[in-house]
């Protein structure tokens, strides 16, 4: 059944309609330039209103935001990657740089027996009351350096011992821990980092380099001054004096540890007189001689 | 005839229990700067391969391999030996030449010092003390 208004169906009037407005429309669009079609394309700020009904004006705005955080992020983190290590981490990371450069001459990679190093030293550590001390010990194979020790990170030190002296000595675990014990307070005391560190480490140690150019030379310097350090300039009569006392101190709640630390100073004494290929040892820890009078009681005048 | 099917078969066997024996425990991660994987559980063994820190190492665990307690049976790419398991963490590490990128790469370090850098933590007798 077809449904009519006033006698003509209801659909063919919706038809006859829709055609008028729709020819109405196109007229008034006839009459428009062509460039102003254009103009209401590209401005918007007709449908201004429903954008911001929509919310899609703000979520805009959010974005615009987020990207600019982002990049700031992404700004930032580009330029973390430019640091230098800050004084606390460049220590340990030079010093293990320097064994590795030196790996060669110092002959630390090298198959030896288990001398029982770590339970010895730390229980002789433990027991003197040095608690929450972290020690890397590294033997070499040389009797060109015959000890020291090295700043390592996070307060850690690495102490470097020679088994052909520690062998030509005859020395007990206990004596080895003494020796180590010796150039951990060196070590603990700050001589070695005073006489290696430089202006230039002082001055660039935990900087940005991302405007600047990195500067190579402080890393060498700093490996020049190891090497200085530990071949030819060692410790003072004054340095040595401070540690023999420190030890002196350390020792005297404990006979049995100071006897042996006295003995063996005699022993190393003798050993380097009389040995050429040790002749160096004095001048860069002097002297075993000396170390032995500054523990021995005064002499009392009658 | 036969005696080649037998072989096959016990062949097959044998790359069953081979293949089924084997189970990854876990991935974890190297922690020192750079490490090896030796090619047996002893500190002083040759290197199988050099790697560096946070580099991922799968640990797994064989009836066929016995690692000791101090080892851990790893593969890492095709190379199959064994780590130091005080040098593996669980989560991956904050390494240095992580947090330093730009400066460690400026050092230009040559092959030779990558491996003696591995072979110094084969080396270290550590230690820390406590309080008891």
């Amino acid at each position: 059944m077809i449904t009519t208004y006033k006698g003509i169906p209801v659909l063919s009037k919706l038809m006859m309609m829709t055609l008028l407005l729709s020819a109405t429309a196109h007229a008034q669009d006839s009459e428009k330039l062509q460039e102003e079609k254009e103009l209401e394309l590209v401005n918007f700020t007709h449908i201004k209103k429903v954008l911001q009904q929509d919310g899609l004006s703000q979520e805009a705005k959010q974005k615009v935001k987020q990207v600019k955080i982002l990049k700031k992020e992404q700004k930032v983190m580009e330029g973390s990657r430019f640091f230098y290590p800050p004084e606390s981490e460049l220590w340990g990371f030079v010093s293990e740089y320097w064994l590795v450069k030196n790996a060669q001459i110092l002959g630390w990679d090298f198959n030896k027996p288990d001398y029982g190093l770590e339970t010895s030293f730390k229980s002789m550590m433990e027991k003197l009351g040095f608690y929450q001390k972290k020690f890397k010990i590294l033997l070499l194979n040389t009797p060109t350096v015959v000890r020291t020790s090295l700043p390592g990170s996070d307060h850690e030190i690495i102490l470097l011992l020679s088994v052909p002296f520690i062998r030509s000595l005859d020395l007990t675990k206990l004596e080895i821990s003494l020796l180590l014990l010796e150039d951990f307070l060196r070590m603990e005391a700050g001589y070695f980092k005073k006489q290696v560190s430089t202006d230039k480490m002082k001055k660039l140690a935990g900087a940005n380099f991302e405007t600047t150019k990195i500067d190579p030379s402080m890393v060498q310097e700093l490996l020049a001054n190891y090497d200085k350090q530990v071949n030819i300039t060692g410790y003072t009569f004054q340095q040595q004096f401070e540690i023999t006392k420190k030890m002196d101190a350390f020792l005297k709640s404990s006979p049995e540890l100071w006897n042996t630390y006295f003995k063996m100073l005699s022993k190393i004494d003798r050993f380097i007189k009389s040995n050429a290929q040790y002749k160096d040892y004095v001048k860069l820890y002097p002297s075993p001689e000396m170390q032995v009078k500054w523990l021995s009681p005064d002499e009392k005048v009658l | 005839m036969l005696w080649m099917m037998a072989f096959f078969s016990i062949f097959s066997v044998l790359a069953e229990t081979t293949s089924t024996d084997e189970k990854i425990v876990g991935v974890f991660y190297m922690k020192p700067i750079f490490g090896h994987v030796h090619q047996s559980s002893v500190r002083t063994s040759a290197s199988l391969t050099t790697i560096q820190c946070a580099h991922p190492v799968k640990v797994i665990e064989t009836s066929k391999v016995q690692a000791g307690p101090e080892w851990a049976y790893v593969q890492v790419a095709d190379y199959k030996g064994f780590v130091l398991k005080e040098y593996l963490s669980e989560k991956r590490p904050d390494c240095f030449q992580g947090q330093y990128p730009k400066f460690f790469d400026s050092l230009n370090l040559d092959l030779a010092e990558l491996y003696y850098w591995g072979r110094l933590y084969d080396h270290y007798v550590q230690g820390d003390t406590r309080v008891k």
